[in-house]
């Protein structure tokens, strides 16, 4: 990112000239109060949102100046994970993981092939054929991780993915994803979860007021 | 587990026709309803066109010429009359043959005609393609030098012109209404699909799904609606016609109403079928443009 800062409508400035590298393959955690613009720094990366000001490239190419038509083709080489999940309750946990490689065209016995793979990970392979509803919130985010990596991305954004789940679990979803992270995916997560971030000793980068105040490379939550 | 495409899109608006059905029912209903009068319109122009040509075959032109007229001059007259604008047919009559005529209307009391010196003038007797053709046809026949008089039903051809315009107007007038009406119906039942799926699209999206991709399956199944909205219109309206004339016939036999050969019922159905798909596709296309940013 060089000189990123973001405007909302209404004047309010939720990042003020944000400057920074993450290299592939690392593994980064921002952190921050509430309102310090942890999530619209993730938005940009996937361009949920476009910077006021500034560039941010993803793999080489500026994507605030993408084209409409080229965004889908940046969002299937990210995988992204949400405080709230985001599964569809109508579909079992098997079809909300093969949901993105469908939209994608990917499709037959290679995408089944996938699935399964992915599911076996994440330790869900003998839940697939149940719906979101019957799973507990930790399967869930699990679920919502395997469709993240489903699609083997370069990089895997995630967004408070403990922010609905207790310390035990939390600490188990970040395992997953640091196994991800070993495989060479690079990993950008945005939370408040103090413990997991003390305990994985990674590089951590902390916003204030829409600025980075600091970027240790194997950090705890605090100074 | 469907993973393919293609089973994709059909699955997806199988799905959304039927959460959706008393909208999707009533999208095809309306669609139904402005094919239905597409086709009453269409048959309503067929059988005008046949009754024109029902009576324009009795509509002629008469041109008569003087009594002086050579027969170069009556080739010229008839020269001129064929390159009329809207002249379908141009027949001589020489004297002979009108006082022979004339005395086949006598038949047996032609002989009354016996002894008498031929009165009548040679003609030229012409028929218009339509009706609205017959004023100026008329007006340049009067032009030619060796043309005495021009008689023609002047009447009954301005009222079948009128009659003709006036129901082109209102079929097509009440077409195009109720087509806007389904087109906005429709659009509206794809507006309560894509709010009832937003939460959907917007992780299509995030996954990576081109706008197509996402648009896929709510432009098919407008297509879908507005084909069973045709070919309902379709069964409608040529089953309504058929009905109509079955009874009329034995009724008032003298009406020239016509008579639907199967490759004019499938032509009228695969109007309304095309038509149909058309007014889906466009109502769905224009309420996502509209609510979907896409």
């Amino acid at each position: 990112m060089r000189g990123v800062s973001k405007a909302y409508p209404g004047g309010m400035l939720a990042l003020n000239r944000v400057s920074l590298d993450i290299r592939k393959g690392e593994f980064v955690f921002i952190v921050g109060q509430s309102g310090a613009g942890k999530s619209t720094l993730i938005k940009l990366l996937y361009r949920e949102e476009v910077p006021s000001e500034g560039q941010v490239f993803v793999g080489g190419r500026d994507v605030a100046r993408m084209r409409r038509r080229e965004v889908p083709l940046l969002r299937r080489k990210i995988g992204v994970v949400f405080q709230d999940f985001k599964l569809l309750p109508d579909r079992t946990v098997a079809e909300n993981v093969a949901f993105a490689l469908q939209v994608t065209g990917y499709s037959g016995r290679d995408a089944n092939k996938a699935v399964s793979q992915v599911l076996s990970m994440v330790g869900l392979r003998n839940r697939q054929n149940s719906y979101p509803g019957e799973l507990s919130g930790g399967e869930q985010q699990r679920v919502a991780i395997a469709r993240a990596l489903v699609r083997n991305p370069d990089i895997l954004i995630a967004d408070e993915p403990t922010g609905n789940l207790d310390p035990d679990t939390s600490l188990e979803i970040f395992r997953l994803i640091e196994r991800a992270n070993r495989y060479g995916t690079t990993v950008v997560i945005a939370t408040h979860a103090r413990h997991v971030v003390d305990a994985m000793r990674k590089r951590v980068i902390e916003l204030k007021r829409g600025s980075v105040v600091r970027d240790v490379r194997r950090g705890a939550y605090d100074d | 587990m469907r993973y393919t495409l293609g089973g994709y899109l059909i699955s997806e608006t199988h799905k959304s026709i039927w959460r959706s059905r008393m909208s999707s029912f009533l999208s095809c209903g309306t669609t139904a309803l402005a094919l239905f009068l597409l086709g009453v319109a269409i048959l309503i122009n067929l059988n005008l066109s046949h009754l024109f040509t029902d009576v324009q075959s009795q509509m002629e032109i008469q041109a008569y010429l003087t009594m002086e007229a050579s027969e170069e001059d009556a080739e010229a007259a008839i020269q001129v009359a064929q390159a009329l604008n809207g002249v379908a047919e141009v027949r001589y009559v020489s004297r002979e043959e009108a006082f022979r005529e004339l005395q086949e209307m006598f038949q047996e009391k032609a002989t009354v005609l016996e002894g008498i010196e031929n009165p009548l003038p040679a003609s030229i007797r012409l028929t218009t393609f339509r009706p609205e053709d017959v004023p100026d046809v008329v007006a340049r026949l009067r032009e030619i030098p060796c043309v005495d008089d021009v008689i023609y039903q002047e009447e009954a051809s301005r009222n079948l012109a009128v009659l003709g315009r006036v129901s082109q107007v209102l079929s097509l007038g009440g077409t195009v209404i109720v087509g806007l009406v389904a087109i906005t119906v429709i659009g509206n039942s794809t507006r309560m699909t894509i709010e009832a799926r937003r939460h959907e699209i917007g992780i299509m999206k995030l996954v990576g799904a081109t706008d197509g991709f996402v648009v896929g399956p709510f432009v098919l199944t407008g297509i879908v609606l507005g084909m069973f909205g045709g070919l309902l219109g379709a069964g409608l309206s040529v089953g309504l016609y058929n009905y109509l004339t079955g009874s009329l016939e034995s009724v008032l036999p003298f009406i020239p109403i016509l008579s639907l050969t199967r490759g004019t019922a499938i032509n009228i159905a695969g109007i309304l079928v095309i038509t149909g798909v058309a007014v889906g596709t466009l109502g769905s296309a224009l309420s996502l443009r509209r609510h979907l940013n896409v």
